[in-house]
């Protein structure tokens, strides 16, 4: 039992993400995932539903009979799912942006948010992954590494989001079911996208891209996160479930 | 024709009827399609009948030549009284004006064939003017077109030379705020314009647009390359050409399409003649009761989008049951116009119905914009230094690179993980070895 203590260290717990973090954090999981899927739907339709006399069905060819045409709103419902996933995100944004700021537990932006040796002790991270020496010492709060890279993958999000509205407000004119102000809202915000892109194309097609940027993101994530977990024997990856993780006050190469 | 109600009273004979619109101040109408047209009624058809009276009065010797005018230009194409009845009821819904409007539509379309007129030709393939006179059935809209009062027009005026060219000045000076200008095609800026050269005189077209309409009455832009520079402004845009209203401070109507829509021209010159100013525009200067709805949402097939039934191939089952055309690459979806609704070719069609998908001829620089058209936008190239790729190539690609990345980085983690815990466990045994030595001694 001594032993063991002195290979791993001493183990501390500490909480790293209250439980309204931890709802946020797998309601965006899901809702991102559903927004991938229905955004490549929308983008490049792979499957057609509805059957015309000389097609058969075909998983192979994306073909699948769901009948007549008024039976098959495929394309209906991946727009429905991902506006459903658009507005949750948005409001994990906000929520997420309030938090940055206000949370009393650990604002965020005191990490990412370059104040003296923030970069400096990121840049220390960068060069743990690649030398596996020297691990920054775990503390009480995120890493700087990590609030820098959340930064900007919400970053993204919001422009996924800019450039979503500005795709939505497109099938308006002027008003709608609850006035004036919806549509307008989103042109004052929106529009300079259509300046610095190009037109609603190249807006599009900026939404499209933007999606490939996050799905990097998250393989990033979830590699670092698997990647902490092993090296620093830590329990980094039951942050997002329980909520804690430990703190040793030795690493393995000691 | 034009026997709507007439209004003795209240008729101020100084009136001037191609008032600018500063003098106007105090005409309250708001003509916005999605509002209300005014507070009052009944105040709006009074100053729009005083209105085309004054225009009437200037254009017309006499109440013969007036009712007879319309009559005899459509005679000879075989229209009767009742199409153009017909057409202007088309027109005054196509406005989005109240029924009680229809006789004052078919009165200023009678104006409007008197009223002078100004149509110039700039880098462009001359396909507006073409569509407008050479159709086989003309509709009311492309004659009126062709009988208006042309002053200036080099594809049809019978002057040439120096006689056309003071055929247009003395118009720009006599008929100073009066005059409908129209242009045709885009302005080459490059070379300070020496690209495009017109006239005995070799006068710059950039110079002729600037001096035209400098006294323009309305400044009408007619096809997507005066309104936006369209081809000739497409990528590199050698000539640096723009549109109109990037070389004039004065207002400019775009009507935008290749070729426009006629009825676009027409109903918004009678928008015109009725109220003396331009009608509501939109951010990219377009009449709003035209260009204010999507094409994707007023197309027939968008049933067909919404159930996930497009067209694969040109001629597939798809296409013969008019499936939607967005996989083929309709541009429907980022395109504002009208051509589902008003249609083209004496009314009859339009690209979906005839089974292509649109172009986005409407929207500024669709040329680079919405190419390549037969394939969906998400197959359009992004264009960066060194890139040129699809949005789901590019991003691929970068996906695949920090795949590799991060491959590499959990191979090397391994590897040296393993190399040093091999170290330290020499190093334990060694410290062990030297243990076991003290404890010998
Ligand atoms: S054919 Fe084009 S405009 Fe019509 S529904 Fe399909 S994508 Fe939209
Ligand atoms: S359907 Fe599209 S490409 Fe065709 S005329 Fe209309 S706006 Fe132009």
């Amino acid at each position: 039992m001594e032993n063991k203590e002195k290979k791993y260290g001493d183990i501390q717990l500490v909480h790293r993400m209250t439980v309204i973090k931890r709802i946020i954090h797998w309601s965006f999981f899901l809702a991102v995932i559903n927004n991938i899927v229905t955004g490549f739907y929308i983008a490049y339709p792979f499957l057609i539903f509805g059957k015309t006399p000389a097609q058969s069905d075909s998983i192979s060819k994306g073909i699948i009979n769901s009948g007549e045409t008024y039976q098959a709103f495929i394309m209906t419902w991946m727009r429905e799912f991902h506006f459903i996933g658009a507005v949750i995100i948005d409001v994990i944004f906000i929520v997420w942006l309030y938090l940055a700021f206000f949370s009393w537990k650990e604002p965020l932006y005191k990490s990412f948010i370059p104040f003296g040796d923030k970069i400096a002790e990121a840049g220390r991270m960068v060069k743990h992954y690649f030398t596996l020496k020297d691990k920054p010492e775990t503390t009480r709060y995120q890493d700087p590494l990590n609030a820098i890279i959340f930064t900007i993958f919400h970053l993204l999000i919001l422009l996924q989001m800019v450039t979503g509205f500005q795709m939505y407000v497109a099938s308006f004119t002027g008003t709608s079911a609850v006035g004036g102000w919806w549509p307008w809202l989103m042109h004052f915000t929106t529009d300079w996208t259509l300046v610095v892109f190009g037109g609603l194309t190249g807006v599009t097609l900026v939404h499209l891209f933007t999606m490939w940027l996050i799905i990097i993101f998250i393989v990033y994530h979830i590699y670092t996160e698997v990647w902490r977990s092993v090296m620093w024997k830590e329990g980094d990856i039951l942050i997002p479930f329980g909520g804690y993780k430990y703190i040793r006050n030795k690493t393995e190469s000691e | 024709m034009g026997d709507g109600k007439k209004k003795d009273a209240a008729k101020n004979e100084n009136d001037n009827p191609f008032s600018t619109p500063e003098e106007d101040n105090n005409f309250n109408f708001k003509w916005d399609p999605l509002r209300n047209i005014a507070d009052d009624p009944n105040e709006v058809l009074k100053r729009v009948d005083e209105r085309l009276d004054g225009l009437e009065k200037e254009c017309f010797n006499n109440k013969k030549d007036k009712n007879n005018n319309l009559e005899n230009i459509f005679s000879l194409h075989g229209v009767t009284r009742r199409d153009f009845l017909k057409w202007s009821s088309f027109l005054t819904s196509a406005l989005m004006l109240p029924y009680i409007f229809r006789p004052r539509v078919a009165r200023a379309a009678n104006i409007l064939t008197r009223t002078p007129f100004i149509w110039l030709d700039m880098a462009d393939c001359m396909g507006n003017t073409e569509a407008f006179i050479r159709t086989a059935h003309p509709t009311p809209a492309e004659i009126i077109l062709n009988y208006v009062s042309v002053n200036y027009m080099e594809s049809i005026m019978a002057p040439a030379g120096y006689q056309a060219e003071a055929r247009r000045i003395e118009t720009v000076k006599k008929d100073k705020g009066k005059y409908i200008l129209v242009v045709e095609g885009a302005i080459p800026t490059g070379l300070n314009g020496k690209f495009l050269t017109i006239g005995a005189k070799g006068d710059s077209g950039l110079k002729i647009a600037k001096e035209t309409s400098k006294n323009a009455g309305i400044i009408i832009a007619i096809g997507n390359c005066a309104s936006y520079g369209g081809i000739p402004a497409a990528r590199p845009n050698p000539t640096s050409a723009v549109g109109l209203s990037s070389v004039t401070n004065r207002q400019v109507i775009n009507i935008p399409a290749c070729p426009a829509n006629p009825v676009n021209v027409v109903g918004t010159l009678v928008e015109y003649i009725l109220v003396g100013k331009a009608p509501q525009l939109d951010s990219l200067g377009r009449p709003l009761w035209a260009y204010s709805g999507r094409l994707h949402d007023n197309c027939y097939r968008r049933g067909h989008f919404e159930a996930g039934e497009y067209v694969r191939h040109w001629g597939d089952d798809g296409a013969k049951k008019q499936y939607c055309l967005y996989m083929m690459g309709c541009k429907g979806p980022f395109t504002w116009n009208n051509c589902t609704t008003v249609e083209y070719n004496q009314d009859i069609s339009f690209p979906m119905r005839a089974g292509h998908g649109c172009i986005g001829c409407s929207q500024p620089a669709f040329w680079d914009r919405m190419t390549p058209f037969e394939k969906p936008n998400a197959d359009a190239k992004i264009i960066l230094p060194m890139v040129e790729a699809t949005a789901d190539e590019f991003g691929m690609a970068l996906f695949g690179a920090a795949g590799a990345g991060i491959a590499a980085h959990a191979i090397y983690t391994g590897v040296k993980k393993k190399r040093e815990s091999k170290k330290t466990s020499e190093k334990k045994k060694s410290d062990s070895d030297k243990n076991d030595d003290n404890n010998d001694k």
